[in-house]
């Protein structure tokens, strides 16, 4: 085993490829993951189950990554503290204070290296030696 | 195999003008070898014993058997990464020209026509997966488009046997793929979501127009079915149904140069591709 092992990660991402690309990183590094298509239903997933780590993306329909954040911060639960490590396109400093006054514990622009993502999450998740 | 049977002339036609009419592809007399080794094996897939008992079969009640025969036409070899220097150009050369003009987020729209059973819009996605490094940049869309419906659901189903998969690595394979049993295997649903099927007759611009406009078209090993007509109706949608400065990747044995004036010739190290013009020409 990695040391990665047994740490489970949340991917929310509305587009199935990028999910698809994530996941294979996370996977090969020995995370277990599970994804969701927006931030409504990313919400409901961290709600009812227990995650290391989210992954989200900001431009999602439904619900985005900053109102996703804002939701999951002002729940007072647990859950709420959740490393969230966000994911865009948006590279303007505006974006990432907007992610980081939102709540995301770090901010990753796209594209972002398969390595990179699985290095970031091992950090994020404390499966970090 | 036995011998491809002989067809007569007639019985040369009447099987030609059947064809075209199901599908618009054009069958000559030059074409007679290919015609009748597949007729052959029809034939012997549903033991007639004669053209004429065969053609009876087919006209009566046997919608299977015309998608059988369909199929023996058009679904010839199709598998995974079919020709992948193209694939090795779409992301060396075409998707960074393409990107040029675009900023992160914004959409690429790719298009597979036809689709058949899936394997080439799958492939363009696990290709993109596996080589290009702003996959999770850009909003890709891939669209797979097909004649046959019947292809088109079994594409949306995206369960493969061996022999499509023959091209792909045990390692391609556990990452993209979960088995089913000792034959067959099925693709993630994440990567059957990547795509979007849809029925289209490449020479019916009623059809194509709404399938809306494209960075990349594959169309691969269909034009050379066509009649000159066909040919040059279908050329001409394909145009439209590209953004300028698209490209369009051909089967390797086929020329647009020959069908249509109307694209520039792309000579990249690994494929010749073609291009709609970023100007229009006055």
């Amino acid at each position: 085993m990695t040391d990665g092992a047994r740490k489970r990660i949340l991917i929310v991402d509305d587009a199935a490829l990028v999910r698809t690309y994530y996941r294979s990183a996370l996977e090969a590094r020995g995370f277990e993951v599970e994804e969701a298509l927006n931030g409504l239903e990313g919400l409901d997933k961290i709600l009812l189950q227990s995650f290391d780590l989210a992954i989200v993306d900001i431009n999602m329909p439904q619900m985005d990554g900053f109102t996703f954040l804002r939701a999951l911060r002002s729940k007072e639960l647990p859950v709420s503290a959740i490393p969230v490590l966000v994911t865009s396109t948006e590279a303007g400093p505006q974006d990432m204070a907007a992610a980081r006054s939102a709540g995301a514990n770090y901010y990753l622009v796209k594209p972002i290296k398969q390595e990179a993502l699985a290095e970031y999450a091992a950090i994020f998740c404390g499966a970090h030696r | 195999m036995a011998d491809p049977s002989p067809l007569t002339s007639d019985e040369f036609s009447r099987l030609a003008e059947f064809l075209y009419r199901r599908t618009g592809m054009v069958f000559t007399e030059a074409k007679r070898y290919y015609v009748e080794r597949r007729i052959s094996e029809r034939m012997s897939a549903t033991s007639s014993r004669s053209f004429t008992d065969y053609f009876a079969h087919l006209r009566g009640e046997e919608r299977r058997e015309v998608e059988e025969l369909i199929n023996a036409f058009t679904v010839n070899e199709t598998y995974f990464y079919r020709e992948d220097h193209q694939l090795t150009c779409l992301t060396t050369d075409l998707l960074d020209e393409r990107v040029r003009a675009k900023r992160p987020g914004d959409t690429i729209r790719i298009w597979s026509a036809p689709c058949s059973t899936g394997e080439e819009p799958y492939s363009i996605a696990i290709w993109l997966l596996e080589n290009w490094k702003d996959v999770d940049a850009y909003d890709i869309e891939i669209v797979g488009s097909d004649i046959d419906t019947d292809v088109l659901e079994a594409a949306a189903e995206g369960i493969f046997r061996k022999r499509a998969l023959m091209r792909l690595s045990p390692e391609l394979i556990a990452r993209y793929f979960y088995e089913l049993d000792d034959e067959r295997w099925r693709i993630l649903d994440d990567l059957r979501q990547s795509v979007r099927f849809s029925r289209v007759n490449l020479i019916d611009t009623k059809q194509t127009r709404p399938q809306g406009r494209f960075d990349v078209i594959f169309c691969r090993n269909v034009l050379i079915y066509f009649d000159d007509e066909s040919r040059r109706i279908a050329a001409e949608n394909l145009y439209d149904n590209l953004l300028p400065g698209g490209f369009i990747c051909l089967g390797h044995t086929e020329s647009m140069s020959r069908i249509s004036p109307l694209f520039e010739v792309c000579r990249y190290s690994g494929a010749i591709v073609y291009r709609k013009p970023l100007e229009l020409r006055a």
